[in-house]
């Protein structure tokens, strides 16, 4: 009696912790719901909008107390949500870069198409891409930061749901399926449950020391879109920082496909700049 | 002249703010020393000067735009004052499919880096050699530019009233080669050339058709026209000549193993001696550039060029060809190689540049450091090294002219 007993508990118990072990992996370790978590975080930080634009300024602060600034207007067109996009951006200041313009033609699974023009000698310049690590204008964003990194480059695993700041949060940690497509070792972010919208971001180098911060310092919404309009990238290890601003963002203002050409490069449309 | 008084005019005029007129430009101060002796130069400085630059934009109706840049030169090594007008061009968009651009300008096409062969518009590699920024390479032309947008290609036609050559090694700064005493120039000496005159049958005439294939850039050009080197000789003038040239080419640029690839190749149709019997006048040739780039790490590019010049009716050239004159070989060869490493959050920039022609057995080293000390300050030094055994070939001429050059800007 006692040994029936005991088999039907054990057998209860077994079952339990089955079921708690699949729902656990249905909620929390599955790779689906990592992946979508940061499908929907892409979503809303590179995506928004059928197509953007907006006034960009970037302090670089050494930690000694130097500043430069980069003032930039970069326009966005999504080819296909969550896929190609098209980025023209022309350069404000300094007055090196002044009345630079930049072509991107991104393709989340292989090398972007780049091409710069120097005014000075009116010559447009085809950029070798295949560094996606390489400093955005010398600040501490890099190109991947600035256009975004294809999720499907990374094993994502959900972490835990906690409170930052007083949101909700999913707790994402990220690993390079191919160690030599990033710099950093691993990443761990902080999305947020409703609105998708990324926080917090702890980049890891090689050796797993934390090397640089992403921090979404203000967001609102703009046309209905939730929009980080202030974000700082700290590099912990050097102290440098750059410090990020967004002014005057519209999205759906059906930018023509004729933007995103060698003709804009040249001679960019005069509204463009206003 | 025109850009002094085009100055003076809105330095005067205090309705420029009213204009929303937009101004910018630099102070710099240069100046350059020869590393070497050099019996046919007597100065020791190659550059010595400072140069206030303005640049006016205003903007006007129907996105028209009315662009001018000067700048006013006070020059130590030729001690002298100048003005050079730059650029002055108008912008007008008459069309959706259509704009023009009309004035001195400047004007940049093809695949090469510091290497050109269907760009035919005028250079000044003596700024370059001298170690002035990379934007004095190219010199304005006084021209109208046609830009059409059909919608599957772009076409650029340029036309050309007014000839300008491209600046050449010909007096003080550098040596050159004087080919009426077949020797290097001697102090003092220096060569006189001719353009050709303006008239309307002397217009030149550039064609540029592009279009991109996926990540693929191809183009096709055409150009009618002179060369902008002298390489030509009147021998009852003593003097050097612009002989008649068309050209025709295509490119194809894009990317190739984690790199942008490029490939380029150009026809010159030399007019004046089609047959190749007249030494006087260089010959035909086909000419063809390789061009590879590639960021080996993060912040470290390199890129490669291989270029060919062959030259046609070589047969006829070398049988022509006076007894005692330099002759040049059928096939000329250049490796070009360009390092560029950044720092510093890409305030410090290293570069390194090289030309190597095996067939010529001449070169030129270029290394060079920059750095931005603000937003607004920058300051580059480097040095020009040639080399070269024959002294009629590009660099070997200069092979006495090495210089270390230091400049400092200041924008605004």
């Amino acid at each position: 009696m006692a040994k029936k007993r005991f088999v039907w508990h054990s057998a209860v118990v077994f079952l339990f912790l089955l079921i708690g072990g699949l729902f656990a992996r249905a909620f929390a370790g599955t790779p689906g719901g990592a992946d979508e978590v940061m499908r929907r975080s892409v979503l809303v930080q590179f995506y928004t909008g059928n197509d953007m634009k907006t006034n960009v300024t970037m302090r670089l602060l050494s930690k000694e107390g130097g500043e430069r600034v980069r003032e930039l207007v970069m326009a966005r067109r999504n080819v296909k949500a969550g896929g190609d996009q098209k980025y023209f951006i022309l350069f404000l200041r300094p007055p090196d870069v002044r009345d630079m313009t930049f072509l991107v033609w991104k393709y989340p699974l292989r090398d972007s198409d780049r091409w710069l023009y120097i005014p000075a000698i009116k010559l447009v310049k085809r950029i070798a891409a295949n560094d996606k690590r390489s400093s955005f204008v010398g600040s501490d964003f890099s190109y991947e930061d600035v256009s975004g990194r294809a999720v499907e480059e990374d094993n994502h695993a959900l972490l835990r749901e906690e409170k930052f700041e007083g949101k909700d949060v999913f707790v994402v940690k990220s690993i390079p399926k191919d160690e030599k497509s990033a710099d950093f070792g691993y990443k761990i972010s902080w999305v947020d449950k409703g609105s998708f919208v990324l926080w917090k971001e702890e980049y890891y180098d090689k050796r797993g020391s934390l090397s640089r911060v992403f921090t979404a310092d203000e967001v609102k919404p703009i046309q209905g879109f939730p929009t980080t309009i202030r974000r700082t990238m700290k590099n912990v290890q050097t102290g440098h920082r750059t410090e990020v601003t967004y002014e005057e963002v519209k999205y759906n203002l059906a930018l023509a496909d004729s933007l995103f050409s060698e003709r804009s490069l040249k001679n960019p449309p005069k509204a463009f700049a206003k | 002249m025109i850009a002094s008084a085009f100055l003076a005019a809105i330095a005067l005029c205090p309705c420029s703010r009213a204009l929303a007129l937009s101004a910018h430009g630099f102070l710099e101060g240069a100046a350059g020393v020869r590393l070497t002796d050099n019996p046919s130069q007597p100065k020791d400085a190659t550059l010595g000067e400072g140069r206030l630059q303005v640049e006016l934009s205003q903007e006007g109706p129907a996105d028209s735009r009315l662009f001018f840049k000067a700048d006013l030169i006070g020059d130590a090594v030729e001690e002298r004052g100048d003005a050079d007008l730059r650029e002055f061009y108008l912008d007008l968009s008459p069309a959706q499919v259509l704009d023009i651009r009309a004035g001195r300008q400047i004007l940049t096409w093809g695949t090469g880096d510091l290497i050109f062969i269907n760009d035919l518009f005028p250079k000044d590699f003596v700024s370059f050699f001298i170690g002035r920024s990379l934007e004095y390479l190219k010199l304005g032309n006084d021209a109208v530019k046609f830009s059409l947008y059909p919608g599957p290609f772009s076409l650029d036609l340029v036309a050309v009233p007014q000839f300008t050559p491209s600046e050449i090694p010909k007096e003080e700064r550098l040596s050159f080669f004087n080919p009426f005493a077949n020797r290097i120039a001697a102090p003092g000496e220096s060569l006189s050339t001719r353009k050709p005159a303006a008239t309307l049958e002397n217009t030149e005439l550039a064609l540029r058709l592009y279009r991109t294939f996926g990540s693929y850039e191809g183009v096709l050009y055409g150009f009618r026209g002179f060369f902008k080197e002298p390489v030509g000789i009147d021998p009852a003038e003593r003097t050097l000549i612009f002989p008649k040239l068309s050209a025709y080419g295509a490119s194809l640029r894009g990317p190739f193993l984690q790199g942008i690839a490029s490939v380029e190749f150009g026809y010159y149709d030399s007019r004046e001696d089609r047959t190749g019997t007249n030494p006087l006048i260089e010959n035909s040739s086909l000419k063809y550039l390789l061009g590879y780039e590639r960021e080996l790490r993060t912040d470290f590019t390199v890129r490669a060029q291989y270029y060919l010049e062959q030259m046609l009716d070589y047969g006829a050239y070398k049988a022509s060809l006076p007894a005692g004159a330099p002759e040049k070989k059928e096939y000329r060869h250049l490796l070009f190689l360009r390092l560029t490493r950044f720092l510093r959050y890409q305030t410090v920039e290293l570069s390194f540049i090289g030309f190597f022609s095996p067939s010529d057995e001449d070169g030129l080293v270029n290394p060079q450091v920059s750095y931005k000390i603000t937003d607004r300050l920058s300051v580059a030094s480097g040095a020009n090294v040639f080399f070269g055994k024959k002294d009629f070939t590009q660099f070997g001429q200069l092979d006495k002219d090495d210089n270390l050059y230091l400049r400092l800007r200041a924008s605004y």
